[in-house]
């Protein structure tokens, strides 16, 4: 159609306009693409990896933090008659010769396993068979993992295991069929289930037990409940992969919701850009209804300009967020494996689902984004719409009633966010309406920023800054809505930034006050198996006897599971001294202890509050070897160390239900004048052959925060690109603007303007909307920051943060603004001034 | 209060009662206030008047472009204002040629496609049609130019090609706001001239609003508008007419 046509020439006669608007959609749906497969490559390796390595069941009969009694399988085979059934002992080993390789060792019966596991069907020869089950410390591994370590049939593996060292030799190797079991068998070491049993110091003991218990064969569960001791449960298979799903949950939403931040600044800078061509076209627009063009044409055409806009950019989109997906793929993963589990994912997986749902994303935001400026062309009556005075006369009486309606919903806004729910979606929604509401309060807010710079200009810069102020309010159907979207986009990393350095000011805080020992001891912990991870008892003692050590406390980690979810236990042997280094969010910390020290009481962190809807006063129900038990809690305590959140007991309690004795760390206390370093090497020096970390206030501090910001490392790379996004949206709106001012300028020139006063103009006038967008930005930004920490953040994990802003952070959003408008400047005032005003006076 | 323009029977355009009024921050402009006229098929009118005295907005009102405040536009005994905006367009793209002081060519789109736009819109685009462009570019000599873009002509040949393209369409009713008032003195007697003579070709209406006593020279019938009234001129009308 020839109307396709001067569609088609009007996008490519401005390949500034449309290159800039293309690269603003590629960069949201890069970012958006790229943290999804991200987030789809890490869920996927988790769940390949529990059914490669699990296999199928149903059931699965877990114990207390030590595991399960071997015999109760015995009874479950001989007594129960549950022929379906399998022991599992599996966990994690470092290998020294390998540095920062973790292993997961698996220890397979490999009678019983057959029927659970199909991907384990060449397990090498018959001879490695009897190998595995005859000869102890025998392993077989991946082939592809061997042969990226270069061990051959033969070589011994080192493995450290809660401090102590094993080798294990290995007798075969296993061929991964497919690239799925490839990636899940990788850093697997199978093992015969005794030898897991000595390396793990699991003898007699087993992690769980899987069932196989076909439909709901409910006599036979009663059967298997019925030979279960106390202090053991049955859970159903998909609970436990729902609990590690549910885990990184919170993570992950907030992940997509920062990607998807970065895109709503995309979808402005769209609208800002599609509004423009539209004002820009008024008169021809005018013309071609004229002509009898119907305004459903009209419409048309200009959404599918937005479509061909958005297929550009979102194509690019997605092979950039394919390439970017890669780089963060491996953040994600390392955040989960700091925080939750470990996971090992070497590249992204190209899930369609991801990139159709980036594609839908790019197309539907462009499209939502030409929807306002594609009806607004079509309802002006054509009478008007050849008329560019009515415009902007029409656009200047809008903006106060355009500024109510902005309070109007940032009020809406506030109030969404401040009902008391624990919903995302209202919370977003709220934030979203926050976002909205200032967006249509700020070409009023332009208006009187003007208003009062008139003066300064005027003396400042005289003619150009006066007519660079006239020119803004003059012009606000376009310099509105492009101040607008660009303080929008500035907004979205000023409050990313705040949101960034609360929660490392709060951590950083939390830190200063919870780390009150002077060194720390604890066996090297991976972190599926933290109850595995324990000290040798006579290691205390040992401890306790040297030289400067005034006092010691010590504790245990546990995970205990249950059918209603797992729970992060931490027990503490200490003194009320050292109790006081809890920070709890009600109550003092001495009459908390009185009562902690009581009869089953518990302190629990505030995440685990949240997410367990309790608090002082309320009981929690917890799995003891003698079966369910309830305790009270007695005081909820801050904490930004685990966002599932913590259960804090004393020893004594805690040995009176578990008969687990057991310890994973010691916090040890330094006698007044000495010398922590020396005490350090002597503590060194009596630890010795255990293979333990000893580490000073000093570096576990560090190291705490190390993991901290490598935790922020992808929201700071989130914040990054949504500030590029801002950056290239800046550069373009402005830019734009200047350049189809020619005329208007030409105009100028020739009635007397100087090349010098011409630059003054542009910049001046690039420059106060960059300064309204930055200045703009700031309030905006804070208000995203709070909604972010007190509402999101909460909602999400449970913390509140205390709100720290950083000036410098404003600074950055207001200089962004401004580098990006004076640079957008730069070009149309060099052009102009090169180009003689004949030439650009002649008619279009 | 009104002047009767032509009273004989089937008149193309009838206007009774034609109110007009703007608002103007508190104060209402009235531009017309209940004017009756008419216009015969096949006349050629020219609206003279000082600036602001409403030409434009009679055109506006006639093409149902706007609507009047009060009392109704017939073209081709159809009431605009009783049209919807669809129906009104519509009504327009089928019946109407519009030419304007600014050209308001399409820029993205070359003289042949300018021409083609009306007939595409009306679903003409056959080979008659491409033959009748052909044709109409001849006639306003500018055949060799047919794939040149707007910007590369002068304001002459662009106003030719608007004339070519408002009559592509063999439209009943041809509406023209100062045609001449952005071209030199001679250009613009030429392009009445060439304006005259389509649209007698084409046997088309011609309502023209214009400052220019020589276009007057070419009307049947001349009005001047002042105050909110139509006032004939017949010493300024075509000799014969």
């Amino acid at each position: 159609m020839i109307l396709d046509r001067a569609s088609l020439r009007y996008l490519l006669r401005h390949p500034w306009l449309v290159g800039l608007s293309v690269l603003g959609v590629a960069l949201g749906v890069a970012v958006a693409v790229a943290v999804d497969l991200a987030n789809e490559s890490a869920r996927r390796a988790f769940q390949l990896s529990v059914e490669t390595l699990s296999g199928r069941f149903t059931h699965q009969i877990v114990g207390g933090p030590n595991g399960l009694p071997e015999s109760v399988y015995r009874r479950l085979r001989v007594d129960a008659g549950v022929r379906s059934s399998r022991p599992v002992v599996e966990g994690y080993a470092r290998a020294p010769q390998f540095p920062g390789e973790t292993f997961q060792l698996i220890g397979v019966d490999l009678f019983a396993d057959a029927e659970f596991r199909s991907d384990f069907g060449g397990l090498g020869t018959r001879a490695a068979v009897t190998r595995l089950l005859t000869q102890p410390a025998t392993g077989v591994l991946a082939r592809h993992s061997a042969r990226r370590l270069g061990l051959n049939a033969g070589d011994t593996l080192m493995l450290s295991v809660g401090g102590q060292t094993h080798s294990v030799t290995i007798v075969d190797f296993i061929d991964a069929a497919d690239p799925v079991s490839r990636q899940a068998l990788d850093a697997v070491v199978l093992t015969d289930i005794a030898t897991a049993q000595e390396l793990l110091g699991m003898r007699g003991r087993l992690n769980r037990i899987d069932l196989i218990i076909s439909g709901d064969n409910s006599a036979l569960l009663e059967r298997v409940r019925a030979v279960l001791p106390a202090g053991t449960d049955i859970v159903r298979a998909e609970q436990r992969s729902l609990a590690l799903d549910q885990m990184t949950r919170a993570f992950r939403v907030n992940l997509t919701a920062l990607s998807l931040l970065a895109l709503l600044v995309g979808t402005f800078l769209i609208y800002n850009i599609m509004t423009f061509s539209v004002i820009q076209r008024r008169a021809l627009i005018g013309s071609l209804r004229v002509l009898g063009v119907t305004r459903r044409q009209i419409f048309v055409r200009i959404v599918t300009e937005a479509l061909v806009i958005g297929l550009l950019g979102t194509a690019l989109g997605v092979a950039l967020g394919i390439m970017l997906g890669n780089g963060l793929v491996e953040r994600v993963v390392r955040t989960i494996n700091d925080l939750y589990f470990v996971l090992s994912v070497r590249e992204v997986t190209l899930v369609p689902w991801s990139l159709l749902r980036g594609t839908a994303l790019g197309l539907g935001a462009t499209v939502a984004a030409a929807l306002l400026p594609a009806w607004e062309a079509t309802r002006a009556p054509v009478s008007a719409v050849l008329r560019r005075s009515t415009t902007e006369a029409r656009a200047r009486q809008l903006a106060p009633r355009a500024a109510v309606a902005g309070l109007a919903t940032v009020t809406l806004g506030t109030m969404l966010l401040a009902l008391p729910s624990r919903s995302l979606l209202l919370a977003y929604s709220g934030l979203f309406a926050l976002i909205i509401g200032a967006a249509l309060l700020i070409p009023w807010a332009t208006m009187a920023v003007m208003r009062g710079l008139q003066g300064v200009m005027g003396a400042g810069l005289g003619v150009p800054g006066r007519l660079a102020v006239r020119g803004v309010v003059a012009t606000l159907s376009r310099t509105g809505v492009a101040v607008s979207a660009l303080a929008v986009a500035v907004s979205a990393s000023v409050g990313v930034g705040i949101m960034i350095e609360s929660f490392r000011h709060s951590f950083v805080d939390w830190l200063t006050a919870t780390l009150r020992a002077d060194i720390y001891v604890a066996a090297p912990v991976i972190h599926t198996s933290p109850s595995a991870a324990t000290l040798d008892a006579g290691l205390v003692a040992r401890l306790a006897a040297v030289r400067g050590v005034a006092a010691i406390s010590t504790g245990r980690r546990v995970r205990l599971d249950a059918p209603a979810g797992t729970t992060q236990l931490f027990v503490l042997d200490t003194t009320q001294q050292n109790f006081q280094s809890y920070q709890f969010k009600r109550g003092d910390a001495d009459s908390i202890w009185k009562l902690w020290q009581g009869t089953d009481a518990v302190i629990v962190s505030e995440p685990y509050a949240y997410h367990h809807i309790v608090d002082m006063g309320d009981t929690i129900q917890l799995r003891t070897d003698d079966g369910e038990r309830a305790f009270t809690v007695v005081g909820v305590y801050t904490e930004y160390g685990a966002d599932e959140g913590r259960v804090t007991m004393s020893r004594r309690t805690y040995d009176r239900h578990w008969s687990d004795r057991a310890i994973t760390f010691i916090r040890i206390y330094a006698r007044a004048g000495t010398d922590v370093a020396e005490l350090l090497a002597r503590l060194r020096g009596a630890a010795a052959g255990h293979e333990i970390r000893i580490r000073s206030h000093a570096s576990l501090r560090e190291a705490s925060i190390e993991v901290f910001d490598r935790t922020f490392a992808i929201t700071a790379v989130l914040r990054l690109l949504a500030t590029i996004v801002a950056f290239i949206g800046v550069l373009s709106a402005l830019m734009a603007l200047q350049l189809e001012r020619a005329r208007e300028l030409a105009i100028l020139r020739a009635t007397g303007l100087t090349p010098r006063q011409l630059w003054q103009l542009v910049t001046a006038e690039t420059g106060l909307m960059g300064f309204c967008a930055g200045l703009f930005a700031i309030p905006l930004g804070i208000g995203m920051a709070l909604a972010l920490i007190l509402v999101i953040n909460r909602r999400s994990f449970g913390w509140t943060l205390q709100v720290s802003v950083e000036p410098m952070i404003l600074v950055q959003g207001l200089l962004l603004a401004l580098i990006a408008a004076l640079l957008a400047g730069l070009y149309p005032a060099f052009k102009m001034t090169r180009t003689p005003p004949a030439l650009a006076l002649r008619e279009e | 209060m009104s002047e009767q323009i032509n009273s004989t029977a089937g008149p193309l355009v009838n206007i009774r009662g034609l109110t007009k009024t703007y608002q103007e921050g508190d104060r209402q402009r009235v531009v017309f206030c209940e004017l009756d006229a008419s216009v015969e098929r096949e006349e050629i009118i020219v609206l003279l008047g000082r600036s602001g005295s409403g030409k434009s907005t009679l055109l506006n009102l006639i093409s149902g472009i706007d609507l009047p405040t009060a009392g109704s536009v017939t073209v081709d005994d159809v009431v605009l204002s009783a049209l919807s905006e669809t129906e009104r367009t519509l009504f327009r793209r089928r019946n109407i040629g519009f030419v304007f002081q600014f050209f308001n060519l399409i820029h993205t789109l070359t003289v042949e496609e300018n021409l083609l736009l009306p007939l595409e819109l009306n679903g003409a685009l056959d080979e008659t049609g491409h033959a009748f462009a052909r044709e109409l570019l001849l006639a306003v000599s500018l055949a060799d130019r047919a794939q040149s873009y707007p910007d590369r002509l002068s304001g002459g040949e662009q106003q030719r090609v608007a004339i070519a393209r408002a009559l592509v369409h063999k439209p009943l009713l041809l509406l023209a706001d100062e045609p001449t008032g952005n071209l030199d003195r001679d250009t613009g007697q030429q392009t009445l001239k060439l304006l005259q003579r389509l649209t007698r070709d084409a046997r088309a209406t011609l309502i023209m609003a214009s400052h220019s006593t020589e276009a007057a020279g070419l009307a049947d019938r001349v009005f001047n508008i002042e105050r909110d009234r139509l006032i004939r001129l017949p010493g300024l009308e075509r000799r014969g007419a």
